[in-house]
């Protein structure tokens, strides 16, 4: 196996440095193929779309080992504009295992999203429009990680923008889809031009747009025009991370657009966010070290993270409320990247790729729920554990692994980010980190009650009569396949954490923190020592010892058994308790059928009452009887069972009372209704306001950058 | 006086951010999209421009160290950022009609069935 991989590579030889350019340029050519061809045959478009995204996934993996592994950079200037005199002109690519992780993550998502719509669009018409548009979403994305050239970043971004809207839209007739998209175009395009003004004021100072010249020429020309051009790159990336306080978008996004399309937002776009925001941060301007950077960084993840799980708390739409939670994740990842330590961004990296992993697999098991019933409202779903059990099992396990549950991979990365913002707290001795720690252990307290709610409204509880019919049935294997790779993905990553760090994480974060190297393959030996920037010194990554998933798991599943046998022990008991309650009902009815008199009329009484007759003078022995029996025979049906337990919240019988998205934490909201009340009025819907928002952003960064750098 | 191109494309930015913020009618609101942008294409050229420098155009042989010209490489860039706000305002506008079909009306506050 290792003879072919050097025989491989051996082959390849130097043409290896073309492999970034030919992955981005597949799914571009792509794109333009399906355009001409799309509308003639349906499988030469599903052929073309699969080979096109697996290209580019396989140039990536073909990549792990002279970068990630050996710890080399590719860099490629197109159309051979190689710098002169230490000038980048040309605009190059430059792949170190930082972009090459985010690269690996994209091409994962793409070629999954890929397979997953083969089924899940064919009920839509002009697919030949879609796949287009997706594939140039795709090419987007990896231009956007893999480029080494900051105005390519804006067109990037401008193309992911464009693409995305489209997209959302892309189901015209769906309801609120023009909305969402409508919305995301004016807040989106006021996330771009924030990009564009960044990078012109960034280019009035230091005349270059090559990431490596900027990141050698900008320690010696910090002023106050480099710190606002920092706060506006700032704020355009969190925009398309969709952080705080542009979060309410990616939920009207993510609400309307096609599931598999929701994957990509969720999963890929905010990580690009994510990937630019390192990259400023920890490469061009170094700044990440500063104590005020990192405190506003960490804290911006830690309010995006708080307010959106307590918003998706809210949600009756399935789709709306999981993405409130990929930001709620999200935040994490910022909050683990904000703290500039080499654990926290290795943590935050991990994170990162785990949530595009089990959010993704949340997205697509919505996208198939909604594909098998045609809803994905909280409130009319339900009990489809019966007629879907795959697509229980793999929501569960993703459910498991967001919530951070042993052996799951969310386990994982979150103990790396408790740990590490624990260090940095008892290191730093600041205070606002130990808040931090507390927003961490709560926000995931939240989370697993949300996805308790969730799976009760969505999969167990009573079916939805209205779903009960043979047209509701489990989903293709096409779809399931894609479902099932991520859910495999999601355990592997959680039971061999050691395995992903060693040859993922620690390369990752090492390039991050590697500025000399990064800038002196792109511009040659020396130049980040002449431009007077130090090699930084890189620190050790210890975990510490408690980190056992295996055990974890063995705890879990004790405790799970212990619950079990309570229940089932419990139940038992109630049974016979019941029983002889309605043994001695019926006696007592039967003594009352045969008493006459006054006495009797108190039973008759407590009879009528239950049925709801209104009079009981008139009733004659004979129709007594008939109560009688009637009530005996409910007593029976009901099998000994009290109805104020047959729901979760009421002591009625109904056709159908599915516990809605609201009732299972209902005294919990009751008694935050007015933080709830005041979190809705402020997620107006209003496109101005959620524009306010931005602006105002941009403004506290502002001040901000220009006060503190 | 290249500060008033400065304060200029500043005032449009702010502008166009102002019209986005406040403004009801999603035309007037596909409007302040385009001023943002035009005020960020011109904080681009004013940045690439050297005062009495002539136009880039050289071929190899006039090329000497004595020209003084005007920085090509943000006049691309604006060129690059038109035609994406070209796109951009297109776009906005289709959405706006299919929205103005379905809604019944152009004003921002009526169209949200979204929110929470």
């Amino acid at each position: 196996m290792t003879q072919l991989f050097d025989q491989f590579y051996n082959f390849v030889g130097t043409d290896i440095n073309h492999f970034p350019i030919f992955a981005i340029v597949t799914l571009f050519l792509g794109a333009f193929i399906i355009a001409i061809v799309g509308k003639l045959n349906k499988t030469l478009r599903n052929v073309i779309v699969f080979i096109v995204t697996i290209i580019p996934f396989l140039l990536m993996l073909s990549l792990i080992k002279p970068i990630m592994i050996d710890g080399g950079v590719i860099n490629y200037w197109m159309g051979n504009w190689a710098p002169v005199g230490e000038w980048a002109i040309g605009i190059g690519l430059e792949v170190d295992a930082l972009s090459l992780f985010f690269g690996l993550i994209v091409t994962l998502a793409v070629f999954i999203v890929a397979i997953y719509s083969f089924t899940y669009m064919n009920r839509d018409s002009s697919l030949e429009n879609y796949y287009t548009l997706f594939l140039m979403l795709s090419g987007a994305l990896l231009g956007l990680v893999l480029t080494g050239d900051l105005f390519n970043i804006f067109v990037m971004i401008e193309i992911m923008t464009m693409t995305e809207v489209a997209l959302t839209a892309f189901r015209v007739d769906y309801d609120g889809a023009l909305e969402g998209a409508m919305k995301y175009m004016v807040v989106g395009s006021l996330g771009s031009s924030t990009v564009l003004v960044g990078i012109a004021m960034l280019y009035s100072q230091l005349h270059t747009l090559n990431l490596a010249q900027i990141a050698a020429s900008l320690p010696s020309h910090q002023n106050a025009v480099t710190a606002a051009a920092f706060a506006f790159l700032f704020i355009g990336f969190a925009s398309k991370a969709f952080l705080f306080p542009f979060h309410p978008l990616e939920a009207d996004v993510n609400a309307v657009a096609p599931a598999s399309i929701s994957m990509i937002i969720s999963g890929v776009i905010t990580k690009c966010g994510v990937y630019a925001i390192i990259r400023i941060c920890y490469i061009l301007f170094q700044n990440i070290e500063l104590p005020a950077v990192s405190i506003s960084v960490t804290l911006l993840g830690a309010v995006s993270c708080f307010i959106c799980v307590t918003m998706a708390f809210n949600q009756h739409n399935f789709r709306r409320l999981l993405a409130y939670h990929s930001i709620s994740q999200i935040g994490y990842v910022i909050m683990a990247v904000g703290l500039g330590s080499m654990f926290g961004l290795e943590a935050g990296l991990f994170h990162a790729v785990n949530h595009t992993l089990f959010k993704g697999l949340l997205f697509l098991t919505a996208g198939a729920v909604q594909y098998a019933t045609g809803s994905a409202d909280l409130d009319k779903l339900g009990g489809l554990v019966k007629k879907m059990p795959q697509t229980c099992a793999l929501f569960l396990i993703g459910a498991a692994s967001i919530s951070g549950l042993p052996p799951f991979n969310g386990f994982a990365s979150k103990w790396m980010i408790y740990q590490s913002v624990f260090e940095k707290a008892s290191e730093t001795g600041n205070f606002v980190y130990v808040i931090v720690v507390v927003v961490c252990l709560l926000c995931s307290v939240l989370t697993l009650a949300s996805f308790i709610k969730v799976a009760q409204s969505v999969f167990f509880g009573q079916l939805n009569p209205e779903f009960n019919k043979p047209e509701v049935h489990e989903v293709p294997v096409v779809m399931q396949i894609p479902m099932w790779i991520l859910a495999g993905l999601c355990v592997l990553f959680g039971v061999f954490p050691n395995f992903i760090q060693k040859y993922f994480l620690t390369p990752a974060a090492t390039a991050a923190f590697n500025v000399t190297n990064y800038i002196d393959t792109m511009l040659g030996q020396g130049t980040a020592a002449k431009a007077g920037i130090q090699q930084t010194e890189i620190g050790t990554v210890s975990s510490i010892g408690c980190w056992q998933p295996v055990s974890w798991l063995w705890l879990l599943l004790i405790i799970t058994c212990a619950v079990c046998l309570i229940a089932v022990l419990g139940s038992n008991d109630n049974k016979k308790h019941a029983t002889a309650l309605n043994a001695e009902e019926k006696v007592s009815d039967l003594v009352g059928v045969k008493q006459s008199g006054a006495g009797r009329l108190n039973n008759v009484a407590a009879d009528a009452s239950l049925k709801g007759v209104a009079s009981d003078h008139l009733l004659s022995d004979q129709e007594l009887i008939i109560i009688s029996r009637d009530r005996t025979i409910e007593d029976e049906v009901l099998a000994g069972e009290d109805p104020k337990y047959e729901n979760f919240f009421s002591g009625e019988k109904s056709e159908f009372s599915q516990v809605g998205g609201s009732d299972l934490f209902w005294g919990f909201k009751h008694d935050m209704r007015h933080y709830f009340n005041f979190q809705k009025d402020w997620h107006s819907g209003n496109v101005n306001d959620y524009t306010t928002y931005g602006v105002a952003a941009i403004a506290v960064t502002l001040v901000l950058a220009i006060l503190f750098l | 006086m290249i500060l008033v191109n400065y304060i200029a494309s500043f005032f449009l930015i702010a502008l166009g951010f102002y019209c986005m913020a406040v403004k009801k009618n999603l035309i007037k609101i596909c409007i302040g999209m385009g001023i943002a942008d035009y005020g960020a294409n011109l904080l681009i050229v004013s940045v690439g421009f050297n005062p009495g420098g002539t136009a880039p155009i050289f071929t190899m042989s006039e090329l000497t160290q004595a020209s003084f010209f005007v920085d090509p490489v943000p006049q691309a860039l604006t060129l690059t950022s038109i035609v994406i706000g070209a796109c951009t305002t297109a776009m906005t506008l289709s959405l706006v009609i299919r929205l103005k079909e379905k809604y019944g009306t152009l004003q921002a506050d009526q169209v949200r069935r979204l929110r929470g």
